[in-house]
């Protein structure tokens, strides 16, 4: 009896239960089990505690595992019964692990988009630079449109003032036998002994490049030098010549270009006298 | 809940009624011990699915090698989680299941408290605070090692670096305290 005992509190029955014994063991509890109920008891103990043991820490199954467990038990034994579906027996419990997967697309989506709004942005913004770039460019022309007019103004102001102030005289030279048609309009201020031409109203034969207009005055019978000009198409303003106190009459002549000392006599072009 | 209709059968019928291959008796086992068994495996194996699977060959192993239980020997439960913990083991310590495990992420964990939250708690166990409470803790550790982490003994007294006898004695004063317990 003290054998028995002393096997019993030795853990062997533990071990046996837990599936922990070599096989030797296992044959030696199994055949002291069957010659001594106390150990048979004692065993019996152990699992029923160690079966209470596993069902306190029992975990419940997906419910829809029972029909996948229960089916393929059946087609293993080639029986084409199937289990019948428990009344509410679908798996409630897919709602968790869903919503995570949820989650875990929101920040995928939420990548996706901000990466879009990143690109639209991007694409917005160099049209911007782009309007931006163009619109500097027209306030650039438009800047020096608005000189070129304030200039043209001031010039037109400038000219204007001639043709107001009476102290000026105006005089119209007309062509000589060299050109019949040429015409230029002098305007001659005594006062304050300014010379002008009109190069708007001008109509001369056009120079060449080796050759200028020459204006000259006659003061006495002295021809004096006023300054060179050139026949252009388009010149429209007034050009201001060398002053000059007193004259009796102005002249022009085709002369080098640079202007000579005296005046080519066989070369002039119009004439007008006071 | 479905859990009303669940089969429950003494165990002599239902050893009976498996003997003599009756599907009820297979949906009463799986009733009555899914989730003691599930309990065991998923403990051992972590991972959900696979816990799951092992769930399943363990019923097809049950079913196939009944023949091979014995009444005589011990009680059918015990007989059960042997298998399952074997096949749980087993799986553990295979390459495949190592491998595989490496890749685990979190969403996978988030489905296993899921799961665990799902443990069903009878009315018979709303002791098992105090149960916990009743065991000391080398007591505890040493049972979950051998009992719900496929350690042998000779294993835990190297884990534990104790020796291999005050393994066995804890292990005996802790299934004792568990008799006490549930008495």
């Amino acid at each position: 009896m003290e054998d028995i005992k002393a096997y019993i509190e030795s853990g062997i029955l533990e071990l046996y239960v837990l599936g922990d014994v070599t096989q030797e063991e296992k044959l030696q509890v199994e055949d002291m089990a069957l010659k001594h109920p106390a150990i048979k008891a004692e065993l019996d103990e152990i699992e029923r505690s160690m079966e209470l043991y596993a069902e306190s820490n029992s975990v419940g199954p997906p419910a829809h595992l029972r029909d996948r467990v229960l089916n393929s038990v059946l087609t293993n034994f080639a029986d084409d019964r199937n289990f019948d579906t428990k009344k509410g027996s679908e798996a409630p419990d897919n709602t968790v692990v869903l919503s995570a997967q949820r989650s875990y697309n929101f920040y995928k989506y939420a990548f996706a988009a901000c990466l879009t709004l990143l690109l639209a942005s991007s694409i917005a913004l160099i049209a911007l630079y782009n309007q931006l770039q163009q619109s500097n460019n027209q306030l650039a022309v438009l800047q020096t449109d608005k000189q070129h007019f304030a200039n043209r103004v001031n010039l037109m102001d400038h000219e204007l003032s001639v043709f107001r102030n009476p102290s000026f005289k105006f005089m119209k030279l007309k062509g000589t036998v060299r050109a019949p048609s040429a015409v230029l309009m002098v305007a001659w201020n005594p006062v304050n002994k300014k010379v002008m031409i009109d190069m708007g109203s001008m109509k001369m034969p056009v120079n060449d490049k080796d050759h200028q207009y020459q204006l000259w005055a006659l003061v006495g019978k002295k021809p004096v030098g006023l300054g060179v000009f050139d026949m252009k198409a388009d010149s429209t303003d007034m050009k201001e010549m060398k002053s000059i106190a007193s004259a009796n009459a102005f002249a022009v002549t085709l002369e080098p270009r640079g202007g000579s000392a005296t005046p080519t006599m066989d070369q002039m072009m119009v004439i007008g006298q006071f | 809940m479905a859990r009303q209709s669940k089969i429950s059968l003494p165990e002599e019928e239902l050893v009976r009624a498996l003997r003599n291959r009756e599907k009820i008796a297979m949906e009463a086992l799986y009733d009555m011990y899914s989730a003691s068994l599930f309990g065991v495996i998923s403990r051992i194996v972590t991972e959900t699915e696979t816990a799951e699977d092992i769930l399943q060959e363990t019923f097809v192993k049950i079913w196939h090698s009944f023949s091979g239980y014995n009444p005589e020997k011990g009680r059918l439960f015990t007989w059960m989680v042997n298998i399952a913990r074997n096949l749980a083991i087993d799986k553990l310590r295979s390459k495949d299941y190592k491998n595989q495990n490496k890749n685990q992420d979190i969403d996978n964990n988030v489905a296993i408290i899921d799961e665990q939250r799902n443990s069903v708690y009878k009315p018979e166990l709303l002791g098992v605070k105090e149960l916990v409470e009743t065991l000391k803790p080398e007591q505890k550790t040493i049972l979950d090692l051998v009992y719900f982490k496929g350690y042998t003994h000779v294993e835990a007294a190297d884990e534990l670096g104790v020796p291999l006898g005050t393994i066995k004695t804890r292990l005996r004063t802790a299934v004792q305290q568990l008799r006490k317990h549930f008495n």
